[in-house]
């Protein structure tokens, strides 16, 4: 549905997506993931026909977006980082200005207005000036101006942000049942987000794609080597070499330049009895030994972040 | 050309929703009715003095309603720029620019939609002006002819501000700067003018041409010349085709 080949993306002498080549099938949910400054906003404008690559190509539905960019945006919904609404105009007319700009029937353009409302559920604010709404409503409104001519295709930057927790999980809601008939890009820098509603992950970062896969996949991935915290108090000699000799450990590095090490084994295989038993027969002190669980998060960080910026806390908003 | 209509719909209700459209109309009809008193009085007197010396009357198109509509386009000259000034600027700096250049229409439609709804509002201005020049018909027997051809030739110059106004907001994101630029480029041109009564014939000749409100001057006196039609119809054409380039070339500089 949605094929991207060696896109790239430079503002004068910035490069803000660097040859990035990602597939999306009918009726799939894609996470776009990255931090700020990653590139999301510059691909997702690419797809939507807001600007053209600078190389490579782009088809949403069809048709590439460069040569044939009208049959791609009557394919496509678009809600950009900021809702593009009126702030004079009352819900119900912007909604109706949308449906005639996208090509919706005349006789079906307040049916579709109407519909669409409800399944956003912004019915109720149908009179509101759009300047005058709450930044949830506001959201709601850019969605349903996204979604009023039937897309194939939903591109949709940052759906959730800044929203509270009760609407961000609305959002999600609604957009898990847009699935299936729609296809879907969604952007985010938070993680929950990802592995809450997409069916597959492309992580972005300085423009270029850091890893394709499902969420479930990209933590077993980087855990397929399960990996252990240890600290050994080794009376000065070197318990690097004598950890690296355990079966079924495959490679030893320090962890925090404190003496601690990160042991890196084989999946499913358990080092603890054996690293136990090695360290103690050479009257060593076994100070420390716990598993190090990557999450999602620092999946995430360390696929995205390089070792100056290694330090950053792991949140629930990494850049905000 | 459904597209070209909601998009300049989709214009006038934003002037019309906002105060922005009732300012101007009330703005446009004090000046215009200040001048229209200032030169009935001055014209009514002459005409008293005239008729006490026992000449003929005088002709109200050529000594009342040609000036009156000169000085319109002095008027316009500064309101117009405070009706283009948002166009694209403020789609701009608002992020609904995303909107229509992600719809599936062409640069031209989305243009021709602005051109269209600024040039209604400025129909709307020069409606009000009708009253006036309609209490001349009551009390007096004015050439209609003239008349016709100055509201004609009042709007095809207001086009070409228009144009130059959206051009000029189609650079910016801010509304002001494209209020003072597009301001001070019909300034210019409106000078231009005066300067092309103190240079050589030739010289002359040329900034004549050049200059926008010249080609007012035969409207307002009931003649219809190609040359000037010409001359405007290029003006505006050009004035949007730049738009169009302009937009498009945002488009690849991001
Ligand atoms: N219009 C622009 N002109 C110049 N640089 C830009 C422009 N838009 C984005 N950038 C730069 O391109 C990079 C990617 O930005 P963006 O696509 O907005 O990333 P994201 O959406 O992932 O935060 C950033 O370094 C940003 O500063
Ligand atoms: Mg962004």
């Amino acid at each position: 549905m949605i094929e991207v080949q060696h896109l790239s993306k430079r503002y004068g002498p910035v490069t803000a997506v660097n040859d990035v080549s990602f597939r999306v099938e009918k009726g799939e949910i894609l996470g776009f993931l990255g931090p700020n400054g990653a590139g999301k906003t510059s691909t997702m404008r690419v797809l939507t026909g807001y600007m053209p690559p600078t190389e490579g190509t782009a088809i949403v539905a069809g048709y590439d977006v460069l040569e044939q960019p009208l049959e791609a945006k009557r394919r496509t919904g678009y809600l950009p980082e900021t809702p593009p609404l009126y702030p004079d105009m009352r819900v119900r007319d912007y909604l109706t200005f949308v449906a005639k700009i996208k090509g919706v029937p005349r006789n079906q353009v307040k049916a579709r207005v109407d519909v669409t409302m409800e399944k956003t559920r912004v019915a109720d604010m149908a009179r509101r000036q759009c300047g005058a709404l709450s930044k949830g409503y506001r959201q709601r409104v850019g969605l349903a101006q996204a979604l009023l001519h039937d897309p194939d295709v939903l591109i949709l930057d940052e759906p959730t942000a800044g929203l509270d927790p009760k609407q961000i999980i609305e959002t999600r809601q609604l957009i898990k049942e847009l699935a299936g008939s729609h296809t879907i890009i969604l952007s985010t820098h938070i993680l929950p987000e990802v592995s809450q509603t997409c069916q597959r992950v492309v992580i972005i970062n300085k423009g270029r794609v850091v890893a394709v896969d499902t969420p479930d996949n990209l933590t077993a991935k980087l855990r397929g080597s399960e990996a252990m915290y240890v600290q050994v108090d080794a009376q000065g000699a070197d318990a690097t070499q004598v950890i690296q000799q355990v079966p079924g450990v495959m490679s030893v590095r320090s962890a925090d330049g404190q003496g601690g090490l990160e042991v890196a084994s084989e999946a499913g295989r358990d080092i603890r009895r054996g690293l136990a038993a090695a360290v103690v027969t050479r009257g060593w002190g076994l100070l420390e030994l716990r598993p190090m669980r990557m999450s999602l998060e620092e999946v995430f960080l360390q696929l995205t972040t390089d070792d100056t910026a290694a330090a950053a806390p792991a949140g629930e908003d990494l850049h905000a | 050309m459904r597209n070209v209509m909601a998009i300049a719909q989709k214009e006038i209700k934003a002037y019309f929703d906002s105060p922005i459209a009732y300012v101007f109309i009330g703005f446009f009809a004090l000046l215009f009715g200040y001048f229209f008193v200032a030169l009935l009085s001055a014209f009514t007197t002459q005409s008293m003095q005239m008729m006490m010396q026992g000449g003929g009357s005088m002709n109200v198109n050529q000594q009342l309603i040609s000036p009156l509509f000169l000085n319109t386009s002095v008027i316009i000259l500064f309101v117009l720029p405070s009706i283009t000034m948002r166009t694209y600027a403020e789609e701009k700096r608002s992020g609904t620019i995303e909107l229509l250049l992600t719809s599936p229409l062409t640069d031209v439609e989305i243009i021709l939609g602005k051109f269209f709804g600024a040039m209604t509002l400025y129909a709307a201005l020069l409606a009000v002006t009708l009253i006036h020049i309609g209490t001349l018909f009551i009390f007096g027997k004015p050439e209609i002819w003239p008349v016709v051809t100055s509201y004609l030739g009042l709007l095809l110059m207001g086009g070409c501000f228009v144009s130059l106004g959206l051009l000029i907001s189609s650079l910016t994101k801010n509304q002001i700067v494209a209020a003072m630029v597009t301001f001070a480029v019909f300034l210019l041109l409106w000078v231009i003018d005066w300067i092309s009564q103190f240079t050589g014939p030739t010289t002359q000749q040329v900034l004549m041409y050049v200059s926008i409100t010249q080609h007012l001057d035969d409207f307002t006196r009931g003649v219809l010349d190609t040359k000037h039609l010409v001359y405007y119809a290029s003006f505006i054409g050009f004035g949007l085709f730049l738009t169009t380039r302009s937009v498009d070339s945002e488009r690849w500089r991001g």
